[in-house]
């Protein structure tokens, strides 16, 4: 019995000198593995020309590829336009009209068919037909808008040659935000031949390291490694990583506080989307820097006022609104999850300078109320049913009720919302909440759509305060001509501030987001891009 | 007129109310369930005298960055993680005596007498709505079968078939915005009719059904073949001589249709198209508790518990009546959020053409 | 019989196809905002939306869209206006999980509700039966959804008794499968159970008091022989009654139950669909589940009329 108890000993500890082995090889950690992901609900859609959600974005930034890309890192770092499947930069030429791109030679989709030049075009016009929400930033594009309305003939602006690989783009005029939106996965390039149809269920063939395998919608998808990204792209794609992992799994997992439960058990190594707020501090004090990381994100949360509707037609109405709004009472609502700021332009984005032409004080307020003494006190205040953006309005409401208003509520089912205060047609449009996030980080995404007359269309509006002031507009339109630089960040600076003064808003800030992985992944190692979240090659086990 | 199965019990002496209401009496346990009902109620109707005097504070009003005086002590009403604070029971003179409803700071307990103000209020006017309209149909279906009948039956079944909830549901989401046009009344989508509509209608076929089949089986009785025999003309007959033997089951039935209708309101509520935010249902609020039911459970658990109670109460109560009007009676109507079908009558009239 | 069945059929092909014009009417003539400007999203161009509009037939007069509509829907070509997804395919995944809480909640309710049911018959006006009263009428009392929030709360947020939700298919992992059912079953069958012990119960008292029972035992009848050949079998009419009509609603999904648990059957569908205001979905899935209810319902009255012969003759009424 002794002799057994030897032999036990013996083997426990050459199996724990093993484990212990393998643990500390490689200081880098495991390579390897199946990363298991949950999301609250399925991506709009997991076909590149049509997804433009945060969500889809996420989902295949490492599948496909553009012509640009976005460097795989955090922070500033990862706005940085890079060259993607092109081999660099454009060159931009005739006054901004025209980009100029060579395709990298050797590049192969995951199923062995070889990327060619005309992927290019042919991947524009699938969007096109399709009718993407990303259409319309493409119809800039000589030749496109005719495209987008006949669907046939090709568009005549984008020149590609398979043998040399030149790609050439010609524009109507000249735009800021063009290699920005290059770099978008709406035109990620995709086989000649792919059908013009909405490929969520069989996703296309990848370009990057990782391409989705199975995918069934309400339910989750599937990712393995691409097989032609270690035998041909990698050595033509340095800057973007190759990824640890060799599967994941992602499942869909409504309820946000079983998506919480599932990875403190470790059974979800991570979950895209971030704690509910019942939980958020919880999960925040108990995992910050080993399993929880806070992100902030390129957005800005607002309370936009309708300036052609009394009682906002007055500028003292507005100013008032804006000092009335206490960011420390909206931090409460978001639980903490609030990143404070008062301008049109997040942090984050360049051309961002810190201001604050309002801090809170309700007697100022009441005071600027008394001198502009509106006559017409009936406010409707939109929302959608989101927690906590809908209590966020209840909040502003609450507010605009000490400020002697009479504010009723409206909520809207969030799919509905946008498409419900962006139609001009719907009555009493007076006041409500927003947000905007980031399409790719040049200022002109903000002011172009936002706040611009020129924007102003009867349906799908997004100006919901109706701004329309020549003088600016023109600004706005000059500074989206030209490449972004120091000069053209600080003319953006200015415009915020300028905006400010308008206060066609009342912005509170914008809300973070965070990271929350199981105690199974290494955290340190995990990238957020700024415009595409959790980096899947970033995942490591430890 | 007395219904044959009462008259045929009992002392011959006492009337058929009297008599009810003597064997209600002898209930306890109706009678405990009724008192408890009558508790509820006078807690909702206080709710204005509670919001002036104890508690200074309405049922929507925001407190979000407020502090209040607990026993001596300054405490956040949202502490700044966003947790609300707890019951407070009465060391704040009333405010907050359970606590506020989450991070927009409103007093639970104002919330509470409110929600259930307008959870009462919907139940009983859409049982009103449900109880009159299932009378009429059951009894014109009834009375004059044929192709009445068949139009009538036809159209409930269509609105049975559809999965209750899932009209409900479809209804009040494309209501909610735009609200309703009725000729010349414009309904606001938040207005609380829209709920209130939606429920007596979707309820309708689950009370007109069983009333139409004991109006099949009365109309045979001779007392009406008398009151034809002495020249009533329809109208006569329905209203005069079939509805007072309606009544004993009606008044079940409309017990039992406040509960069920109440089940549905919180449902809608709940899903955001019954009662609209930030008005309190007891529906809503457990919306808004579910949100954080980990770090303060006590948010879902008193609302729910409040329409347990009530809904117990009722269906117990019109147990109790049933039991008193017509101890005997076949026919059952049963309040319980799944709506399920009523025996007995179904198999009456469910084979008609 | 023959003659019977087919207006039957018929009858039952009328009200679907009523249930498919309300529905369609329901979304299309109260205002809503317009799928097309939903879909077109976020940064819109009126040629976009006139684009899709075109595409997908929003111009069309409103019956020629209710046509096309309907073809899809038994084509299987029938496509969501939200993430443009297959929807009859998403339907047919979502029926697993849907059966099987259903049925496993069946089980569950049938078998207490009876069990309870007899004995508060049995021993009728005893503290059992009073007792079994006061439960039944509590769990027929209580907002289902309300129940399952509590029981996910306490059960398995809190103390990790049960898993937190997701459905696991019957084939990858039987144990998985129903650990993960129990709990919806349970928060199910609570309500159920209730309700049919409490008929039961009083369709056996009414039973127990017919002549022919009375005449049973007059005639030296055992106990039992009494009760399973005359009372169970009479009494047990209503049960099967309601059963049909229950399981009939269920199949279609149970909503609230399936988007708190996670299970992504039919229910959970229906939920993401009307939260949406997606009609494609919504109008698949009421057919589907009126489908279920109107077969239910005819077989409930079919089985009725084999059992009954008075019924069958459309004799009237007594």
């Amino acid at each position: 019995m002794r002799k057994l108890g030897l032999v036990l000993a013996a083997t426990l500890l050459v199996t724990c000198g093993a484990l212990g082995l393998s643990a500390c090889g490689g200081s880098s950690g495991k390579e390897g593995g199946t990363l298991t992901a949950s999301y609250a609900s399925f991506p709009d859609y997991l076909d590149p020309a049509l997804s433009y959600t945060a969500e889809g974005w996420n989902a295949m930034f490492d599948t496909y590829t553009p012509l640009l890309t976005y460097a795989h890192a955090s922070g500033a770092a990862g706005s940085k336009v890079i060259p993607g499947l092109a081999e660099g930069m454009p060159k931009v030429t005739d006054g901004g009209k025209t980009y100029t791109l060579t395709l990298r030679k050797g590049l192969k989709y995951s199923d062995g068919t070889p990327v060619r030049a005309s992927d290019f075009p042919f991947s524009v016009e699938r969007m096109l037909k399709l009718n993407s929400g990303g259409s319309s930033f493409y119809t800039g594009i000589v030749g496109a808008e005719e495209f987008a309305e006949g669907k046939s003939g090709g568009i005549s602006g984008i020149k590609a040659d398979d043998k040399t690989g030149k790609i050439t783009i010609d524009l109507e005029s000249p735009s800021g935000t063009f290699t920005n939106e290059l770099a978008m996965p709406f035109v990620a390039l995709l086989p000649k031949g792919t059908p013009v149809k909405n490929l969520s269920t069989e996703p296309p063939p990848a370009t990057g390291p990782y391409e989705i395998v199975k995918s069934q919608p309400g339910r989750g998808w599937s990712y393995e490694r691409n097989p032609q990204w270690a035998k041909a792209n990698a050595a033509l794609l340095p800057e973007i990583p190759s990824g640890h992992v060799d599967k994941i799994d992602v499942k869909i997992v409504h309820n946000g506080s079983t998506q919480v439960n599932e990875v403190e058990r470790g059974k979800v190594n991570w979950m895209q989307t971030p704690p509910p707020p019942d939980l958020y501090q919880k999960v925040k004090s108990k995992y910050e820097g080993t399993q929880f990381r806070v992100e902030p994100t390129v957005s800005t949360y607002y309370f936009w006022m309708n300036m052609k509707r009394a009682p906002f037609d007055d500028l003292k109405v507005r100013q008032a609104v804006n000092y009335a709004i206490s960011t420390a009472a909206l931090e409460r609502i978001y639980a903490g999850a609030l990143k404070a700021s008062h301008q049109i332009l997040p942090e984050g984005m360049p051309g961002h300078k810190s201001f604050n032409l309002y801090p809170h004080d309700m007697a100022k307020a009441k005071k600027l109320i008394a001198e502009a003494n509106p006559s017409d006190r009936n406010i409707t205040v939109w929302v959608d049913n989101e927690p906590p953006h809908n209590q966020a309005a209840e909040y502003y409401q609450g507010v605009l009720g000490e400020l002697g208003f009479n504010a009723k509520l409206k909520e809207v089912n969030a799919e509905n919302y946008f498409a419900l205060i962006g139609n001009q047609s719907t009555p009493d449009l007076d006041t409500g909440w927003f947000d905007w996030s980031e399409d790719f980080p040049h200022p002109d995404d903000f002011f172009g759509p936002l706040l611009s007359g020129e924007s102003i269309v009867p349906i799908g509006n997004a100006n919901f305060s109706q701004t329309d002031v020549p003088r600016l507009n023109k600004k706005i339109a000059k500074l989206g001509e030209e490449e972004l630089g120091p000069e053209q960040e600080a003319g953006y600076a200015d415009l915020d501030r300028e905006f400010m003064e308008l206060a066609p808003w009342a912005p509170y800030g914008s809300q973070t987001t965070s990271t929350f992985v199981s105690s199974e992944i290494d955290l340190g190692k995990v990238i957020y891009n700024p415009t595409f979240g959790d980096d899947l090659t970033s995942f490591q086990f430890k | 007129m007395v219904p044959d199965s009462i008259a045929a019990t009992g002392p011959a002496a006492s009337g058929p109310w009297r008599l009810a209401l003597r064997r209600l009496r002898r209930n306890r346990v109706a009678l405990a369930f009724l008192g408890l009902f009558v508790l509820i109620l006078a807690f909702v109707l206080a709710a204005p005298l509670w919001a002036n005097e104890v508690a200074g504070t309405g049922p929507n009003k925001t407190h979000t960055l407020e502090k209040i005086e607990v026993n001596g002590e300054q405490r956040d009403v949202v502490d700044p993680t966003g947790q609300p604070i707890g019951p407070v029971w009465l060391g704040a003179g009333g405010k907050f005596f359970l606590g506020a409803d989450g991070r927009l700071g409103r007093d639970e307990m104002v919330r509470l007498m409110y929600g259930g103000r307008t959870s009462l209020f919907v139940g009983l006017v859409s049982a009103l709505i449900t109880t009159v309209l299932a009378t009429l149909l059951g009894l014109l279906a009834g009375y004059y079968r044929g192709w009445t009948d068949t139009l009538i039956s036809r159209t409930l079944d269509v609105v049975w078939a559809f999965p209750v909830l899932l009209l409900a549901i479809a209804l009040g989401l494309v209501l909610a915005v735009g609200g309703l046009q009725i000729g010349p009344l414009h309904l606001s989508g938040g207005s609380i009719w829209i709920p209130i509509l939606i429920i007596g209608f979707v309820s309708t076929p689950y009370m007109a059904r069983p009333l139409r089949g004991e109006v099949l089986s009365l109309r045979e009785k001779e007392f009406v073949e008398a009151a034809v025999a002495q020249g009533a003309g329809s109208l006569r007959v329905m209203f005069g001589e079939l509805l007072p033997n309606l009544t004993s089951t009606i008044i079940v039935f409309f017990t039992l249709n406040i509960a069920a209708n109440m089940l549905i309101e919180s449902a809608l509520s709940f899903l955001g198209v019954g009662v609209q935010q930030p008005n309190a249902s007891w529906g809503t609020m457990i919306a808004v508790g579910l949100e954080l039911i980990t770090s303060s459970p006590l948010l879902t658990i008193l609302p729910g518990t409040m329409i347990l109670l009530t809904v117990l109460s009722l269906n117990v109560l019109g147990d109790g009546l049933r039991d008193a009007l017509d101890p005997r009676s076949k026919v059952r109507f049963e309040a319980h959020s799944g709506l399920s079908a009523p025996e007995g009558s179904e198999t009456i009239d469910g084979l008609a053409p | 019989m023959a003659r019977f069945l087919v207006r039957r059929l018929v009858g039952m092909v009328a009200v679907l196809f009523a249930v498919s014009v309300l529905t369609f009417l329901i979304f299309n003539v109260i205002p809503n905002s317009d799928p097309a400007q939903r879909m077109a999203g976020k940064n819109a161009t009126p040629q976009l939306v006139a684009s899709i509009t075109r595409e997908w037939g929003f111009d069309k007069s409103l019956p020629e869209q209710y046509v096309t509509m309907m073809r899809k829907v038994f084509t299987g070509d029938l496509i969501s206006y939200q993430g443009r997804e297959d929807v009859d395919e998403r339907i047919v995944e979502g029926i697993p999980a849907t059966f099987s809480l259903c049925f496993g909640a069946a089980a569950i309710w049938m078998f207490f509700g009876i069990l309870f049911g007899y004995l508060s018959a049995v021993r009728a006006g005893g503290w059992l039966d009073r007792t079994l009263t006061v439960l039944a009428v509590t769990g027929i009392s209580m907002p289902v959804f309300w129940l399952a929030a509590i029981f996910l709360n306490y059960l398995t947020y809190k103390t990790s008794i049960f898993p937190s939700g997701g459905y696991v298919e019957f084939g990858e992992d039987p144990i998985e499968w129903a650990s993960h059912l129990i709990l919806p079953w349970v928060t199910l069958a609570i309500l159920y159970i209730g309700f049919y012990s409490r008929v039961l119960r009083s369709s056996m008292l009414d039973v127990m008091n017919e002549d022919y029972v009375r005449t049973a035992r007059a005639k030296g009848l055992s106990e039992r022989r009494v009760m399973s050949r005359h009372v169970m079998r009479n009494s047990l009419i209503p049960i099967v009654t309601l059963f049909g009509l229950d399981v009939g609603v269920l199949l279609g999904g149970a909503i609230l139950i399936e988007a708190i648990f996670s299970l992504n059957g039919i229910g959970q569908y229906a939920y993401e669909a009307l939260k949406d205001a997606d009609l494609p979905p919504i109008m698949a899935i009421t057919l589907f589940g009126a489908f279920f209810i109107v077969l239910f319902n005819t077989l409930v009255d079919l089985a009725y009329a084999w059992l009954d012969p008075r019924v069958r003759l459309g004799a009237s009424p007594q």
